[in-house]
């Protein structure tokens, strides 16, 4: 627990019982990950440029002549662009406020603050590497008492600081945790558009990142509410090296390449047994699954993953959750996005049960289910 | 239960520099793979793996450079149809502090069972020598391996501190130069500056010090106590200024290797190579970095 002067002590701790592939915390086994606690999403927040910029527009300042659709190839018909005054710090700042509106609770009452950003752009595209991030967020927020830092997992980021969290809570450590994103990373695709000459480009999928902020606050659950199911996650690092970004040769942000065809295979094929088990220790069918929110890469590469999954699962979830027209892929804050757009459109049913699935460069995959309850409410929406 | 050090181990770019120019990246391996061996472990073993290192090869921002790491020390690498279990990877960025702060994380995890062994790595070199501005760290990797003893306390309590009053004197970033003579495209590139004040040394001692002192009382534990006394700031002399501050004698002071001073995120690493930490020892780890933040830890081997 967080002491009121701030350290923290350690407690009493259950012992491991079972051995999965995946870091597993929860589920209906009875093993360490049943934990003493159940934590929920209290809060879904998110930060979106109001610039927009099409795919035919994107395609069309290319240096080369490509010929490439892409739009129809992927699915992403535009994405939000950072405007002037915008870039990776206040698109975190944004959403981190908007999560606290609605989880309705002060800056002050977070125990933990986890920056989880690929890019880390303050002022431009001035990449800043220290201190952190998480320390002038920290501050501009007001969460004084927040133990704080930064986290990188490509893609998968906000998905890492969601399990950091969820085991944090559920052992009882902290009571309260937020993880923060902003991507201002739609400058890889305008670096990549200089380059880009064919289809099997592989820059071609900085083509498709749009800039967003999100934050997603957790709690403790009330006894008997409920909240995150299972949360797991695993790195199958024989992949780690088929998609790269770092700082680009040819002007100011970075750029990324990427064997996307190998990794969108691999991905679905090495996620099966995972989603496998998270489900099996979830005690739930994929057909159980009210939404699925996969990482938004493409609608071609979630339709052919869905198409997989449902085949080898025997079942299929009742709605599967695309936005990757309307933003193209923000990386690190998907599902985050995604989620904070269903809840403010009233989407969700109390009872609905969400799976968010990470599959990242690394290669990262995680998995979280919960049942999306009270937070319908904090929308305006249910009962 | 107690989050225990099983072993720890450095590997530098000076001494492996003849041999393999290493990189970031290959001092962080190094590292990973001899402290494995000290402990008599293998990589499969691991069930966590965080990288807390800031300045590599590239300056690559994905994937996390943890998972570079495991793929090179062949840590549960793809999925066996076997079963078994496999090892998670991610990055944490907390400046000097990144490593006490990963396993500050580590513990917590073992704590609640999610994992049972779990290795801290990280590594700092220059990415692009004679391109970059002002960076003046040591070449380095360390890497600390944890798991829970039910015999041992361990880490008993960690207290993290920022002091954002001061973030301006430890920056570092990537910006593009306009510069016709360098760039590969003739008109620029980017670059690495690090540019450190030369008031970061006495702030972070002040910040260092009251967080110290706040542990040290949260946890009623008097500062006569410390045999050891761990403390890193990415800047030499930090460690005897901060014992000279919290009245510990200098030798009891967990001393950098020589051409070590004012190593970055791997100093702890590097400072427990010279110590033991034995049964019956109290250690307290301290480390500032850029913020100003401060990550304290208390150890009972």
């Amino acid at each position: 627990m967080i002491d009121e002067d701030g350290s923290m002590d350690k407690r009493e701790a259950p012992v491991n019982g079972s051995e999965h592939w995946m870091a597993l915390e929860g589920g209906v086994d009875g093993s360490a990950g049943a934990g003493a606690y159940t934590s929920r999403f209290v809060g879904i927040g998110a930060s979106v440029p109001e610039q927009r910029v099409t795919s035919d527009e994107l395609m069309a300042s290319t240096t080369h002549r490509t010929g490439i659709d892409l739009e129809r190839l992927t699915g992403v018909r535009e994405r939000r662009i950072a405007g002037e005054g915008e870039d990776s710090y206040t698109l975190a700042l944004g959403a981190a406020r908007d999560a606290l509106a609605y989880a309705n609770c002060a800056a002050e009452d977070l125990d933990v603050l986890i920056v989880s950003s690929i890019t880390h752009y303050v002022g431009g595209l001035r990449m800043q590497l220290d201190p952190p991030l998480s320390v002038s967020l920290k501050h501009a927020l007001g969460a004084q008492r927040a133990l704080s830092f930064d986290i990188s997992n490509a893609c998968a980021g906000m998905m890492t600081g969601v399990f950091i969290l969820n085991d944090m809570i559920r052992s009882g450590r902290i009571r309260r945790g937020m993880v923060v994103s902003g991507e201002y990373i739609s400058q890889l695709g305008r670096n990549a558009a200089l380059e880009v000459r064919t289809m099997m480009d592989d820059q071609l999928a900085s083509l498709t990142l749009g800039d967003a902020g999100a934050a997603a606050i957790l709690e403790r659950a009330p006894e008997g509410a409920p909240g995150i199911e299972v949360a797991g996650f695993t790195t199958l690092a024989e992949h780690s090296r088929l998609c790269l970004a770092f700082p680009a040769k040819i002007g100011r942000g970075a750029s990324m390449y990427s064997d996307a065809r190998t990794l969108q295979e691999v991905g679905i094929e090495d996620t099966v047994p995972m989603l496998r088990e998270a489900l099996d220790q979830a005690g739930l069918r994929f057909d159980e699954i009210d939404y699925f929110i996969p990482h938004q890469t493409s609608a071609r590469a979630i339709k052919k993953g869905v198409k997989e999954f449902s085949e080898r699962m025997g079942g299929a979830p009742k709605h599967v959750v695309v936005t990757v027209d309307e933003f193209g892929n923000t990386s690190s804050t998907t599902h985050f996005v995604a989620l904070w757009k269903y809840l403010r459109e009233g989407r969700f049913a109390e009872q609905d049960r969400v799976l968010l699935l990470s599959i990242a460069s690394g290669l990262e995959v995680g998995i979280v289910i919960f049942k999306v309850d009270q937070l319908v409410g904090r929308y305006g929406h249910g009962h | 239960m107690g989050t225990v050090i099983e072993a720890s181990a450095i590997a530098t770019a000076a001494a492996h520099q003849r041999t393999l120019a290493p990189g970031a990246l290959e001092l962080a391996d190094l590292a990973a793979r001899s402290c494995l061996d000290r402990a008599n472990r293998t990589a499969d073993e691991l069930d966590l793996l965080i990288n807390a290192g800031v300045y590599h090869d590239k300056i690559l921002s994905e994937p996390a450079f943890a998972s570079l790491i495991q793929e090179d020390i062949g840590a549960n690498l793809s999925h066996p149809a076997t079963g078994g279990h496999g090892t998670f990877s991610f990055d944490v960025y907390n400046g000097a502090c990144g490593l006490l702060t990963a396993i500050h994380l580590v513990d917590g995890m073992l704590a609640s069972g999610t994992v049972e062994l779990g290795m801290v790595v990280a590594s700092d070199l220059d990415p692009e020598p004679g391109l970059s501005e002002g960076f003046s760290f040591p070449g380095v990797g360390g890497a600390v391996l944890l798991s829970a003893d039910d015999s041992r306390l361990g880490f008993t309590a960690f207290r993290l501190a920022t002091f954002p009053e001061f973030a301006g004197l430890f920056q570092s970033y990537v910006d593009w130069h306009e510069d016709a003579g360098r760039g590969l495209a003739g008109h620029g590139r980017n670059i690495l500056t690090v540019d450190i004040a030369e008031s970061y040394t006495a702030r972070a001692l002040e910040c260092a010090e009251s967080t110290a002192r706040e542990l040290a009382a949260a946890q009623s534990l008097d500062l006569d106590e410390v045999d050891l006394l761990v403390a890193t700031a990415s800047v030499p002399g930090f460690a005897d200024g901060l014992a000279t501050r919290l009245g510990v004698s200098a030798e009891r002071v967990a001393a950098l290797p020589d051409g070590l001073a004012g190593a970055h995120t791997a100093a702890p690493a590097a400072a427990l190579e010279s110590v033991a930490l034995t049964s019956g020892t109290t250690a307290l780890f301290v480390s500032a970095g850029a913020g100003i933040t401060v990550a304290a830890a208390l150890y009972r081997g």
